[in-house]
C-alpha cells in the first residue's frame, strides 16, 4: 500500500473531478461480504463463537450444596458440526435430509470439565467432550455444513445456491427468528408521559439485573419512580441517600445556569420540609417506602434494604465500585440536567420512534438468552438432583456432579422454543410469543423478505400514529415501502438493502482507548468541573466515562482510528452539540450502513479503485481498510452531511451554494440511492414514479406471487408449494433484481398488455385474457401439496400396518383402491381422485399390551379429499422414520392448473385484478404487425392509482423486446444510469417503427374494423398470485349440519351453508318478503316440530309408543298443540330452563 | 366502400380479387380487393381458428425420470407443430366411425413414439427430432424441413438440426412415451392453430397537397418527413419534392398530420384507408404451407356457408329468405 498509493491519491485529489465514479460495483461486493441475511448469520456466529463461552465462564463453577469439596468446573465449551446419533454412532446431518425427514438440524454442544470426587477431595479429574445438549444450527453459519461451499458442492448437498440461509430447521420445518425491535437499553430517554409530565427514564439491563428508573417532574418537583419503592421519592432524598448531602453540590453538578437552580428550587424546598439533611436521614426515609415482597428474606437486614436497592436496582447499568455512589450521582445529575433542558427547550425531547434510539435484537441474541437460561437450569437441576440423591443414599457411594448433567434440558428447551416461538424465560422476565415463524416459501422473494422482517416492540392494537409513521431517520436503514397493510402497518418493518445490524463488541479496550485519548475520569473532578463550558461529556454505551476538553478533536481521532481499522468498523462516534456530549457506541443491535467518505465533497473512491474492484484485486473489506468507505449508524449520520451524487456538485467548483449546501461541508456520499429500499420493494421498476401506497401494496403481493422457489424446489416436501410452469425473468429489471437473484428465480411472466376496455368483463380491475396465450402456457401453475400419514404405534409390536389392497372376486381392485400399489401405498404417477384411498392402513382393534397371539385389525384407510373433476397426480411418495422411529409416509400430489375466470393476477405496481373472462384469440384485437395482446387491462385502473411506473414499464418493456436489451428501472436510477429515461425509450421505440408514445393502431378482432383509439400496448411483467378460484369455490344445496343446533355447518372445509346474514335479512324485511325470510331462516336451516302445552306454555313431547303427545309439566296430554320452530329456538328454551328461567309460549290460533 | 344500406332485394354479391405479392413456404403476403372488412376478417378468423391441423393430443408416459413432470412434457409435445397437409382429409376422432370413438385408428390419428435415454456425461437434449412417427406424412415440421432440404444428409443429432427442444436429460435419466396426434382446430386449443400470424391492414391512400408542400422550405420538409416513425415519405434528392415511397409503411399513427397542423399547415396531407382493399400477411407455423393455409381457410369458409345454405329450407326463417333474395 505504501507510498505509491499515497501519491496516487494525492494526484487524484488535485485533479479536477471530471465524471462521477460509478460506485455501483460496490454493491455486489458489499452483498458478497455482508449479504442480505448476513446480520442473522453474523449474530448467530457471534453467539456460537464468543457469547457461548462468556455464558459458560459466568456460570462455570458448580458446587454441591452439602459439600463444598464436590465441585465441577467448565473449562471450555464448543459446538461441533451438525450430527445425529444413530445407534451410538454419530452421523453427519445435512440440512436437506433434515427437511425431508422431519429432523432438527442441530449440532452437539460439548464441554471440557474438571471435577472432584467426594471421597477423593484432592484429586481432580478432567474430562473432555462432554455432551450437554444439541444446538440448532443456523443454515450457512460458521458451524453449518454449507458454510463456504461453492455452487456445485451445494447442489450435491441438495441445496439451492441462491438460498440465503439464516434460518433453522426444527423437526423438518424451516424457522426464522424474526428481528425484534426494542428501545435501546441503558440510555436516558427524555419524554412526556400520559399525564403530560416530563420524564427521564433509563431501562437498565445488565447480566445480573434488569430495572427501569424513571425521574419525572410533578407540580414543579422532581421525583424518582422505581418499582421497589411504594411511592415516588423526591429526587433530593435520593441524592442525599447517595451521600450528596450538600444542596450546593447538587446544583453544581447539574450546572451553574441560574435557570437550572430555579427549576430545582421546589425540589430542594420539599426535601428540606421533610427535614432530611443527612444520608442517614434519607436512608431511613427510604426504608419506610420500600416495597416488602412476601418472600421471607426481607426481614433479615431491614435497615440496609434501601441502600441495597440504590446500589443494585437504581440505575443498575451504572456500576458502583466499593460502595461509592458518586458515578450514580453524576448520572442522576445528568438525567436531571437533560430533563431541565427539555423543560426549557422543548426541542431537546427524545423521540422514541427515532431509529437511533432503537436496537434490533437478532437471532443470535435471542438464542443466547435461551441458552443462558437453559444452561443455568441444567446446572441447578444437576445440583438439585445431586442433593436429593445424597439425602436418599448413604454417604458411602462416591458423589459426583458430572453424571447429573443431562443433555435433554438444553436440547429440548431450544427445540421447543424455536419451534413454538414462545420465549418464556422466567429468569429474565421475558415472555414473548411469535418470536420465530415458519419461513414462508411461497416465493423466493417472500422467503428473502421474511428474513429481513423486523417485528415490532408494541402490541399491534395501540391506536397511536407516531410509531407507525415513516421516520426520517429510517432513510437508508429501513425500507420505506415494505410494510403490511392493516393493523401492523408501519410497525412491522423491513431492512433496507445495505443495512447491517451490529453485534456486541469488546468494551474494555475501547474504554482504555478513550481515556488515553484525553477523556478525564469524573471521579477526579469536582462537581463544578463536570460542566465546564466547552468540554463535553463522553458517554460510552450509555455510561459516562468522563469529560473531554476538545470533543471535536477526540471524535476525529476516534474516527480516524476506526477508518484505519485500529478499532472495530461498527464503533460509532457521535458528537451531540445540543447535549454537550460525545456518544461512543459499540453495543449490538444498532443499524448502520456503508457510505463513501468524501473530503470536502470529493469522493475518496476514484476510478482506479473501482477498476481494481472490477478486476478482482480489491474487495469491499479493502475499501473499508483503506478508509474509503465506512459504516455510519443512525446517530453518527447526524454528524455527517451526505450527498446523493458526487456529480451533482461538479459544476460549482468554487464551492458556490446550491441547495444551501457548501460542497466543502459534505462528508459522505451515498453508494447508490436505490439502496434505501429493501429487497421486496427493489423488484418494482420505476417505484419513484408511483404513488407511494402502490409500492407498499406490491410489497405485500410480491410475496404471494408464484414462480420458482429454489433450485431444489422439486426435491422439497413442503405442505403447499405453488410453482409456475414457465416463469420468466422480467423484461424491465432493476439492479436489485440482479443482486438478489430474482432474475434466476422469477415469479411472473412478461405479458403483452393492451390498455383498453373490452366486453364489460373487465370492470373493477378485472382482466381479459387471451385463450391462445393460456393454451400456450401463460399463467399455468403447478400446485404441490403434501399429505402425511403416520403409522401409529400403541406399544411394543402393537402397530398400525399397511396391507396390500383386497381384490374383488374377479380379481379387480375396488374403484377407490385403483391407485394403490401392492405395498398398499398409492403409486407415483397415478391420478388421484376424490374419495380414493391412498394408504391402505389397518389399525389393531385391541390395543392391550397383554394380549398375545394374532391381533385383529380393522381397516383404517386414508382417503383423499380433493376437488371433483380435476386431474391431480401423486408426484412422489417419501418414506422415512421420524425421531420417535415411527414410519412416516409423505405423499406429494401435483396439480397443473391453467388460469380460469376468477384467478388473481397482479403487475408489479400494486395493481391486482382477477381474470374476468377468457376470450379466443381471433376475437382479440390485433395490430398490423400481427401482435395480439395476452391480456387486456381496463384503462380505469390508471387515473386513481397513478401508477406511472407501470406505464414506463410498458414502454421500457416494449423498447426492450424491440431492441433485444433488458431495460432497467431501478429506483431513482435515472441520474446514475440505472434506469432508462422515457425519452431514450421513446427514441428506441421510434427507431423500431413504433409510436414514441407506445400506442398502437389496432383492429377489432370481432369486426375487422380499426379501433377508434390508439391503444397503449406492450409487455408488462405479471405475477400470478396464490389466490385461485379452485381453492375457494364453494356452493351447497343440502349437506351436513351441526349436531348441537341442527343448523348447517359453517365454512368451505365442512361443506357448509351460505349464510343469510343480518344485513341480508334486513333487506328482506324491508322488502317485505316474509315468506322468503321464513323459508331461509327456518325451513332451509333447522326446522323442528315441537309439542307445546297451551296451558302451561312449556314444551312437551310426543310418545311414539302411545301415539300421544304429553306435557310433562301438566302431567297430561290434553292441551298439546303441534307447531314448528327453529331447533335453535327450542334449544334456547331448554337452556333457559336449565338456568331457572321459564320461557312460556302463549299460542293463538292461526 | 362497405355494403351500403341496401334494402331487401339488393344484391351484396361482389367479386373480390386477390393479388399475391410474396409467397414463401411459411409466409404469404397478398392483396384482397373489392370486398369489405367482414369478409377479410372472416378469412383471418378462419385461418387462425378453424383450419384443421394435426397435433399431439394424448400422451402415454411409460418412463419419465426427467426433471419435468408428465403434464409438462405432454403440454410441450402438444405445442410441437406437425406437418398437416393431410389434415383436411383426415377425420376428427369424435366423428370417426372406424374406431369406436377412442380416436386411435389410422383414419383419425397418428401415433408417435419417443424413447431417449442419456448415458453420457453431457446433458442430452430431447427434441422434436426424437419423435418417431408411424405415418411419414405427419412429422414435426422442422424435421420435415430438414428432410426436404437434404434427405441424404439428415442427421437428427447435428447441431443445426436439433429441432424443438422438449426436455433435457442428464446421465441416467430416461424418457419413453407414446403419443397420439389427432386432427383438431385452433378454436379448441391453440396447438391446432396453423397460423403464427394472420393480420391485415387497410391500404392507405395518401394525397399530398403539392401546392401547400411547395410553400415549405427544405428544412421544414425534411422535419415533416422525419416526423413519421416509419419511412413513408422521402425527399427526392433531385427535385427536392416530397414523395411517397412506401404507403404501406404507414401505421395510421397520424404523426404527419399532427406535424402539419403544428407547422400551421393543416391539410398538407390527406390520408385515409381504402375501405375495400386489404393487405394480408400470413405466417404459418409450418404445419401447412402459407398458401395452402389461405386455400384451406377459403374451403372451410365455403363449407360453413354451405352448411348455412343447406339449412335454408329448414328453420332459418327470415334469414333464409334474406339469403335467398341475396344469393
Amino acid at each position: 500500500m505504501g507510498f505509491g498509493q499515497e501519491e496516487d491519491s494525492q494526484r487524484c485529489l488535485a485533479a479536477p473531478v471530471k465524471s462521477a465514479v460509478d460506485k455501483f460495483q460496490l454493491l455486489p461486493a458489499f452483498l458478497k461480504v455482508r449479504g442480505l441475511v448476513k446480520q442473522h448469520i453474523d449474530s448467530f456466529n457471534y453467539f456460537i463463537n464468543h457469547e457461548m463461552k462468556k455464558i459458560m465462564k459466568a456460570n462455570d463453577l458448580l458446587v454441591a450444596h452439602h459439600d463444598p469439596n464436590i465441585y465441577l468446573r467448565y473449562t471450555n465449551i464448543y459446538v461441533e458440526s451438525p450430527s445425529v446419533e444413530v445407534d451410538r454412532v454419530s452421523e453427519e446431518l445435512k440440512p436437506h435430509f433434515c427437511r425431508l425427514s422431519d429432523r432438527t438440524y442441530a449440532a452437539p454442544v460439548k464441554v471440557d470439565i474438571e471435577y472432584s470426587k467426594a471421597n477423593l477431595p484432592n484429586k481432580v479429574e478432567y474430562k473432555r467432550g462432554v455432551l450437554i445438549g444439541r444446538m440448532p444450527i443456523m443454515l450457512r453459519s460458521s458451524h453449518c455444513v454449507l458454510n463456504g461451499k461453492d455452487e456445485e458442492q451445494l447442489a450435491r448437498l441438495g441445496e439451492c445456491p441462491l438460498d440465503p440461509g439464516g434460518y433453522f430447521i426444527i423437526k423438518g420445518t424451516e424457522k426464522v427468528i424474526l428481528i425484534q425491535e426494542q428501545l435501546s437499553k441503558n440510555r436516558i430517554i427524555i419524554d412526556t408521559d400520559s399525564k403530560g409530565r416530563v420524564t427521564a427514564s433509563v431501562t437498565s439491563s445488565t447480566h445480573e439485573t434488569k430495572s427501569k428508573t424513571v425521574l419525572f417532574m410533578d407540580k414543579e418537583k422532581i421525583y424518582l419512580q422505581l418499582n421497589q419503592f411504594v411511592k415516588p421519592i423526591p429526587i433530593l432524598v435520593i441524592m442525599k441517600a447517595m451521600g450528596m448531602e450538600s444542596d450546593q453540590e447538587v446544583v453544581q453538578m447539574i450546572g451553574r445556569d441560574p435557570r437550572y437552580g430555579s427549576l430545582l428550587l421546589p425540589s430542594l424546598q420539599e426535601c428540606a420540609s421533610e427535614r432530611i439533611y443527612t444520608q442517614q436521614q434519607a436512608l431511613e426515609y427510604l426504608d419506610g417506602k420500600v416495597v416488602y415482597s412476601s418472600s421471607a428474606r426481607t426481614e433479615t437486614r431491614k435497615e440496609s434494604r434501601a441502600k441495597s436497592i440504590l446500589l443494585d436496582v437504581f440505575l443498575a447499568n451504572v456500576l458502583v465500585k466499593e460502595g461509592k455512589f458518586r458515578p450514580k450521582c453524576i448520572y442522576t445529575a445528568v438525567m436531571l440536567r437533560r430533563m431541565m433542558d427539555a423543560i426549557l427547550n422543548t426541542d431537546t425531547f427524545d423521540d422514541k420512534d427515532y431509529v437511533g434510539n432503537k436496537r434490533l435484537e437478532l437471532s443470535g441474541q435471542l438464542v443466547s438468552l435461551l441458552f443462558e437460561d437453559l444452561f443455568k437450569t441444567m446446572n441447578s437441576q444437576a445440583l438439585e438432583r445431586l442433593r436429593r440423591s445424597y439425602e436418599q443414599q448413604n454417604r458411602s457411594s462416591p458423589l459426583e456432579i458430572f453424571p447429573y448433567l443431562t443433555a435433554d434440558i438444553i436440547t429440548q428447551g431450544l427445540e421447543r422454543a424455536i419451534s413454538t416461538g414462545n420465549w418464556d424465560l422466567k429468569r429474565f422476565k421475558m415472555h414473548r410469543k411469535g418470536v420465530s415463524q415458519v419461513l414462508s416459501r411461497l416465493s423466493f422473494i417472500g422467503a428473502l423478505g421474511h428474513m429481513t422482517r423486523i417485528s415490532p416492540q408494541f402490541e399491534k392494537t395501540r391506536k397511536v400514529s407516531g410509531p407507525r409513521a415513516l421516520q426520517p431517520s429510517q432513510w437508508g436503514m429501513l425500507c420505506p415501502c415494505d410494510t403490511p397493510e392493516g393493523e401492523a402497518c408501519g410497525l412491522t418493518k423491513n431492512l433496507a438493502l445495505m443495512t447491517h445490524v451490529t453485534t456486541d463488541e469488546e468494551e474494555g479496550p475501547l474504554v482504555i482507548l478513550c481515556y488515553s485519548l484525553g477523556v478525564q475520569d469524573l471521579s477526579s473532578l469536582s462537581a463544578e468541573e463536570i460542566h465546564t463550558p466547552g468540554s463535553y461529556l463522553v458517554i460510552f454505551n450509555g455510561l459516562i466515562l468522563g469529560k473531554h476538553e476538545a470533543p471535536k478533536r477526540f471524535a476525529n481521532a476516534m474516527r480516524s482510528l476506526r477508518r484505519s481499522g485500529k478499532i472495530g468498523e461498527f464503533v460509532s462516534i457521535y458528537v451531540n452539540d445540543k447535549q454537550h456530549c460525545v456518544y461512543v457506541a459499540s453495543d449490538g443491535g444498532r443499524v448502520c450502513r456503508p457510505l463513501v467518505i468524501a473530503d470536502k465533497g470529493v469522493s475518496r473512491i476514484k476510478e482506479h479503485h473501482m477498476k481494481e474492484l472490477r478486476d478482482g484485486l480489491r474487495t469491499f473489506d479493502d475499501f473499508l481498510r483503506d478508509g474509503l468507505v465506512e459504516y455510519l449508524d443512525v446517530n453518527e449520520e447526524n454528524n455527517a452531511l451526505i450527498a446523493l451524487y458526487e456529480h451533482e456538485l461538479d459544476n460549482d467548483e468554487s464551492g458556490a451554494e446550491k441547495d444551501d449546501v457548501k460542497r466543502s461541508s459534505i462528508t459522505h456520499i451515498e453508494i447508490e440511492p436505490f439502496t434505501i429500499l429493501g429487497v421486496v420493494a427493489g423488484l418494482i421498476p420505476y417505484p419513484h414514479h408511483n404513488q407511494s401506497p402502490r409500492n407498499t401494496y406490491q410489497c405485500a403481493m410480491g410475496k404471494q406471487a408464484m414462480g420458482n422457489i429454489a433450485y431444489n424446489q422439486l426435491c422439497r416436501a413442503d405442505t403447499l408449494l405453488y410453482l409456475l410452469v414457465y416463469p420468466q425473468r422480467p423484461l424491465l429489471t432493476t439492479k436489485t433484481i440482479e443482486l438478489v437473484g430474482y432474475d434466476k428465480l422469477g415469479a411472473g411472466q412478461n405479458a403483452t398488455v393492451a390498455v383498453m376496455s373490452y366486453s364489460g368483463y373487465d370492470i373493477e380491475d378485472a382482466i381479459v385474457m387471451n385463450k391462445a396465450s393460456l393454451d400456450r402456457g401463460f399463467g399455468r401453475c403447478i400446485a404441490m401439496k403434501r399429505y402425511t400419514v403416520v403409522t401409529e404405534s400403541y406399544g411394543p409390536d402393537i402397530l398400525d400396518k399397511i396391507v396390500r389392497p383386497r381384490r374383488n372376486v374377479d380379481g379387480s381392485l375396488p374403484q377407490n383402491m385403483q391407485i394403490l400399489d401392492e405395498d398398499g401405498l398409492a403409486a407415483p404417477g397415478e391420478i388421484i381422485r376424490n374419495n380414493y384411498v391412498y394408504v391402505n392402513k389397518q389399525t389393531p382393534v385391541d390395543r392391550n399390551i397383554s394380549q398375545r397371539g394374532d391381533r385383529k385389525y380393522t381397516d383404517a384407510p386414508v382417503i383423499y379429499k380433493g376437488p371433483e373433476g380435476e386431474t391431480i397426480v401423486v408426484d412422489r411418495v417419501i418414506l422415512c422414520s421420524d425421531t420417535n422411529d415411527k414410519l412416516t409416509i409423505k405423499f406429494i400430489t401435483r396439480h397443473t392448473r391453467r388460469p380460469e375466470v376468477g384467478d388473481k393476477f397482479s403487475s408489479r405496481h400494486g395493481q391486482k385484478g382477477v381474470c374476468g373472462t377468457i376470450v379466443r384469440q381471433e376475437d382479440f384485437p390485433f395490430s398490423e404487425r400481427g401482435i395480439c395482446p395476452d391480456l387486456i387491462m381496463n384503462p380505469h385502473g390508471f387515473p386513481s392509482r397513478m401508477t406511472i411506473g407501470k406505464m414506463i414499464e410498458l414502454l421500457g418493456g416494449k423498447a426492450g423486446v424491440s431492441c433485444g436489451r433488458f431495460h432497467y428501472g431501478s429506483a431513482f436510477g435515472e441520474p446514475s444510469g440505472h434506469a432508462d429515461k422515457v425519452e431514450d425509450i421513446s427514441k428506441t421505440l421510434v427507431k423500431h417503427g413504433f409510436s414514441y408514445s407506445g400506442k398502437d393502431f389496432l383492429y377489432s378482432g370481432i369486426t375487422g374494423y380499426p379501433l377508434q383509439a390508439y391503444i397503449f400496448m406492450g409487455p408488462i411483467y405479471y405475477q400470478k398470485l396464490k389466490h385461485m378460484v379452485l381453492d375457494k369455490i364453494h356452493a351447497r344445496a343440502k349437506g351436513p349440519r351441526v349436531t348441537l343446533t341442527r343448523q348447517p355447518t359453517e365454512g368451505r372445509i365442512r361443506h357448509g351453508g351460505l349464510r343469510l346474514g343480518e344485513m341480508e335479512r334486513d333487506c328482506l324485511i324491508a322488502y317485505g318478503a316474509s315468506m322468503l325470510l321464513f323459508e331461509r331462516l327456518m325451513l332451509s336451516s333447522d326446522p323442528y316440530q315441537v309439542q307445546v302445552c297451551r296451558k302451561c306454555g312449556l314444551l312437551g313431547y310426543y310418545n311414539y309408543k302411545l301415539k300421544k303427545s304429553f306435557c310433562s309439566m301438566c302431567k297430561n296430554g290434553e292441551n298439546i298443540a303441534t307447531m314448528k320452530l327453529p331447533y335453535a329456538c327450542k334449544l334456547l328454551f331448554q337452556e333457559l330452563q336449565s338456568m331457572n328461567v321459564v320461557p312460556r309460549l302463549t299460542l293463538t290460533e292461526a | 366502400g362497405g355494403g351500403g344500406g341496401g334494402g331487401g332485394g339488393a344484391s351484396y354479391q361482389r367479386f373480390p380479387k386477390v393479388r399475391i405479392r410474396e409467397l414463401r413456404d411459411e409466409y404469404a403476403k397478398f392483396e384482397l380487393r373489392e370486398t369489405d372488412a367482414s369478409v377479410a376478417n372472416a378469412l383471418r378468423r378462419v385461418m387462425l381458428a378453424e383450419v384443421p391441423t394435426v397435433a399431439i393430443d394424448l400422451v402415454e408416459v411409460e418412463v419419465n425420470s426427467s426433471v419435468l413432470n408428465d403434464e409438462f412434457i405432454a403440454h410441450r409435445l402438444g405445442l410441437v407443430p406437425l406437418t398437416s397437409d393431410a389434415a383436411m382429409a383426415m377425420r376428427f376422432s369424435r366423428d370417426c366411425d372406424a374406431c369406436d370413438g377412442d380416436g386411435q385408428c389410422e383414419y383419425c390419428s397418428v401415433e408417435f413414439h419417443l424413447a431417449v435415454r442419456c448415458d453420457a456425461d453431457q446433458t442430452l437434449d430431447v427434441t422434436s427430432a426424437d419423435l418417431r412417427s408411424t405415418d411419414p406424412k405427419v412429422c414435426p415440421v422442422d424435421v420435415a424441413r430438414a428432410l426436404d432440404a437434404d434427405p441424404t444428409s439428415y442427421d437428427s443429432t447435428a447441431a443445426d438440426q436439433r429441432g424443438i427442444i422438449i426436455v433435457k436429460l442428464r446421465r441416467g435419466q430416461e424418457l419413453r412415451l407414446r403419443a397420439i396426434a389427432r386432427k383438431g382446430i385452433g378454436k379448441d386449443h391453440a396447438k391446432w392453430s396453423p397460423a403464427a400470424t394472420v393480420t391485415f391492414m387497410y391500404e392507405p391512400s395518401i394525397h399530398i397537397n403539392e401546392e401547400m408542400m411547395e410553400t415549405l422550405t427544405l428544412e421544414e420538409k425534411s422535419s415533416w418527413v422525419e416526423s413519421s416513425p416509419t419511412k413513408v415519405f422521402d425527399i427526392d434528392p433531385n427535385t427536392q419534392q416530397v414523395v411517397v415511397i412506401d404507403p404501406e409503411a404507414y401505421t395510421y399513427d397520424d404523426e404527419v398530420i399532427k406535424k402539419a397542423e403544428a407547422m400551421g399547415k393543416p391539410g398538407l396531407v390527406e390520408i385515409y384507408p381504402k375501405e375495400d382493399s386489404f393487405i394480408f400477411t400470413v405466417e404459418s407455423t409450418g404445419a401447412i404451407k402459407a398458401s395452402q393455409l389461405v386455400i384451406n381457410a377459403i374451403e372451410v369458409l365455403r363449407q360453413k356457408l354451405d352448411a348455412v345454405r343447406l339449412q335454408e329450407d329448414t328453420d332459418l326463417g327470415e334469414l333464409s329468405a334474406h339469403l335467398h333474395g341475396g344469393g
